[in-house]
């Protein structure tokens, strides 16, 4: 810029080139071609300046203004930078377009005035800045200054970044200050909302407890946030609203809210707000908003607040949370307000969720945990390659190792070749077709014993959906399935006695009902044999189907003929045989008995019997029925069934030789047989 | 009957462990017009009748006294003898070996085993 000297204004004859100066000292004022185009500028304060009656200030017109402030003036309006001059004893303010929004409203009327009156809010942090600097002719800078200025009907939080720099007058004295700065309100609440948040996280992630974790947020974001009392609380699902507090903080150590509160106290439009995810604002209760009910005013006037700043969580159109802030002066909640609130609750609830997940999956986990531990089911896992990833103690114990002992080793190591087949096989079924298999398997234990085990198993998918290994609940059914076994050998076994049984007594009832008899005698006959039968399954079931003593077999057959006593003498050595040969003896005596009641010695009170029988040491054994005292016995023409059964039956199952001989004295049955040792 | 003219004179070995029910097919197998030739109540004297093939036709019990009758149908079948099973198990326990063969289940009446003895000649000598 071309220098201004003192003479050019001198000497200046150009009137052509001088602008005219309305308003100024009259026509013949003529201004410095310099001056003269640096107020020629389009700009709104160069206009303004221009028209501005100067006369009635200390700064006196604009000709007689020193060459200082002239050259300041010129560097202030040709900067796009905000700029201003305070000048002179008063500090009269100048400034550029740039600077005109700074005073916000006061802008015009700022032009031309004493700084103390355009700044009257602000005056008590300046004036002493722009004092030093007229005292020490040092400039000063100052960086995020805050000052609390009214604009708009509000007092306002407003921050600076400026600086004063001193103005030399024409006498080497500081005659005016430049000023430059710019507001930076927005860029510090932002940090400052951000760096809370930054604090906010780092603390809270290292918490678990939820109940922690609000209150530590809370105690944080408090003072930081600039507000007397904050609450977090769980909105619950009803008309009114109702927040049951969870966790409080206050700047005085005050009795903290607890309790649930309706938030509809403070009126339908704070409902609907918060519904909405909206955050509600009063900025001063004394002043009435709308439908707040008189508890709110009660419940404000306990907390000793003016000003409250209600924030919410909003989930599935519901309101499930609300941070709410109260300040104890009246307060106009400011944007920055607002989003900090609301980054605040979104913050705590975040964490809090993120706690409550921890817990529950660390629940779980223990739930599972120990049901693997105390599960009497062998639980297992594995991964694609067959290989125990986990097992739990009864898969330990089952096995007969350790845990670590059987975890990384392959399912193969534990089962034979050809049951490990098995296993793949069944490993492949689930990849191809999914779903579960369930199969037996032989394993190996640790001792080298065979268990059956049946086996449930599915695999197990990662979170992708990719199967990664298998999972596998077992049984050992080793005695379950010999116990199955068992039973089915024993059905078999009924089911063919029961058939053999029923081929009995249908040869019985065939041998029974002849035509040679009356049908009475044949009834008679079959219901003896059959109770004959049922007897000796009576006996043996008694010992269990071990056997029977002949003893036994004896004093069933006879007990029918025992009246009188001493007709039948019976006697001999301890015998038990086996049971289909004790069922033979059985038939047999009973065979003899009807004989002898109905032809021989038991059909005369004279008649006896006398039955013995002997068992050598090596199992030779000898038994006799002898008849005496009867009717003269004589053989019969046709062999009866029951002679016939008796010589046959003994013949097979005793595996011995028998003889009936009808002696003129009664009969005489002798067996003769060699008894195989009894297991 | 034409049953029974043609099962006349048939010599038959009857294996049967339990007597009553021996006796009793005797005398079903005599009124049918067969002749018990043989008999057998134990798995080595059955074993012994089926070698010494004194017979036409045999009855024989899957189960004697606990023992499995069935190398006894295969002596019988390399012999060529025609045979019936008689059993109280229904068909378990028989080989598939053998599962051409009539079984026929205890207690049986007396049309049924000559059914079966019929049934089993004709296929044999078919």
């Amino acid at each position: 810029m071309e220098h201004f000297r003192q003479s050019d204004v001198r000497y200046s004859g150009d009137r052509s080139g001088c602008i005219k100066w309305p308003g100024w000292y009259g026509a013949q004022h003529y201004l410095m071609p310099e001056f003269r185009a640096l107020l020629s500028s389009d700009s709104e304060m160069a206009q303004r300046i221009r028209s501005y009656d100067w006369a009635d200030t200390p700064l006196g017109s604009p000709q007689s203004w020193p060459q200082s402030l002239r050259s300041a003036l010129s560097i202030c309006l040709n900067s796009s930078f905000p700029a201003a001059i305070y000048w002179g004893p008063e500090l009269r303010l100048l400034y550029n377009d740039a600077w005109r929004f700074i005073p916000g409203p006061r802008h015009p009327d700022a032009l031309g005035k004493p700084g103390k009156e355009v700044w009257q809010d602000i005056w008590h942090v300046i004036e002493p800045q722009l004092r030093s600097v007229f005292a020490t002719s040092q400039g000063f800078v100052t960086q995020e200054q805050m000052l609390p200025m009214q604009r708009f009907g509000k007092l306002e939080e407003t921050y600076w970044d400026y600086s004063f720099t001193p103005i030399a007058g024409e006498d080497g004295q500081v005659a005016g200050i430049f000023n430059q700065g710019q507001e930076i309100t927005d860029r510090v609440l932002t940090e400052r909302c951000n760096g809370l948040m930054l604090t906010l996280s780092d603390r809270l992630r290292a918490l678990e407890t939820p109940g922690v974790i609000l209150k530590t947020g809370l105690e944080i974001a408090g003072p930081k946030a600039g507000v007397d009392s904050l609450f977090f609380g769980d909105a619950l699902l009803d008309e009114d609203m109702p927040v049951k507090v969870n966790a409080s903080w206050s700047v005085s150590a005050a009795s903290p809210i607890t309790g649930t509160l309706p938030l509809a106290l403070f009126g339908d439009d704070a409902l609907h707000a918060l519904r909405r995810g909206e955050n509600f604002a009063i900025e001063d209760i004394a002043e009435n908003p709308r439908d707040c009910r008189s508890e709110a005013h009660a419940l404000l006037a306990d907390l000793g607040a003016r000003a409250v700043l209600l924030s919410p969580i909003v989930q599935n159109d519901t309101c499930v949370s609300v941070l709410a802030a109260a300040h104890n002066a009246p307060r106009q909640w400011t944007s920055h307000d607002h989003d900090l609130f609301r980054s605040i609750v979104g913050r705590l609830w975040h964490e809090r969720s993120r706690a409550r997940d921890g817990m529950a999956l660390k629940e779980s986990e223990r739930r599972h945990r120990l049901i693997f531990e105390q599960a009497r089911d062998i639980i297992f896992t594995a991964d694609l390659d067959q290989r125990i990833s986990a097992c739990n103690p009864a898969a330990a114990e089952a096995i007969g190792l350790p845990a670590d002992q059987i975890i990384g080793r392959s399912i193969g190591d534990f089962v034979p070749e050809h049951e490990f087949d098995k296993t793949t096989a069944m490993l492949q079924q689930k990849l191809s077709e999914g779903g579960m298999t369930r199969y037996e398997v032989s394993v190996t234990t640790a001792s080298g014993r065979i268990r059956q085990w049946d086996v449930n198993s599915a695999l197990t998918i990662d979170v992708d959906g990719r199967p990664i290994g298998l999972h596998a609940v077992a049984r050992d059914v080793t005695e379950q399935r010999a116990f199955d076994e068992r039973q089915q050998l024993l059905i078999n076994e009924l089911n063919h006695r029961v058939k053999n049984t029923l081929a009995l007594v249908q040869g019985l009832a065939l041998q029974s009902f002849r035509k040679d008899r009356t049908v009475a005698e044949s009834q008679q006959i079959f219901q003896a044999r059959l109770a004959m039968l049922a007897a000796g399954h009576d006996l043996l079931t008694r010992e269990k189907w071990e056997g029977a003593t002949i003893a036994a077999l004896v004093a069933d057959a006879t007990a029918a003929y025992a009246d009188p006593v001493g007709r039948i003498l019976a006697g001999g050595d301890s015998v038990l045989l086996a049971p289909k040969a004790a069922i033979s003896l059985g038939m047999a005596l009973h065979e003899l008995g009807t004989n002898a009641a109905k032809h021989g010695a038991l059909s005369t009170p004279e008649g006896k019997v006398a039955i013995s029988w002997t068992l050598s040491s090596d199992r030779k054994f000898s038994f006799l029925w002898q008849e005496s005292g009867g009717p003269i016995a004589t053989s019969p023409t046709r062999q009866g069934f029951g002679l016939r059964m008796i010589e046959r039956a003994l013949a097979s199952d005793l595996d011995g030789h028998i003889s009936i001989d009808f002696e003129p004295s009664g009969i005489i049955c002798q067996i003769t047989a060699t008894l195989p040792e009894l297991q | 009957m034409s049953d029974q003219e043609t099962l006349d004179g048939l010599r038959i070995l009857l294996i049967e462990d339990e007597v009553v029910i021996a006796m009793t097919a005797e005398d079903m197998l005599e009124e049918i017009g067969c002749t018990v030739s043989a008999q057998a109540s134990s798995f080595n004297e059955a074993m012994g009748c089926a070698l010494e093939g004194d017979f036409d036709f045999a009855l024989l019990d899957i189960n004697l006294n606990g023992v499995m009758s069935l190398p006894i149908a295969q002596k019988l079948r390399e012999a060529g003898k025609p045979f019936i099973f008689t059993t109280g198990y229904g068909s378990v326990g028989i080989d598939r070996e053998f599962s051409d063969v009539t079984v026929v289940t205890k207690p049986y009446t007396i049309r049924t085993l000559s059914n079966a003895i019929q049934a089993a000649r004709t296929g044999a000598v078919n």
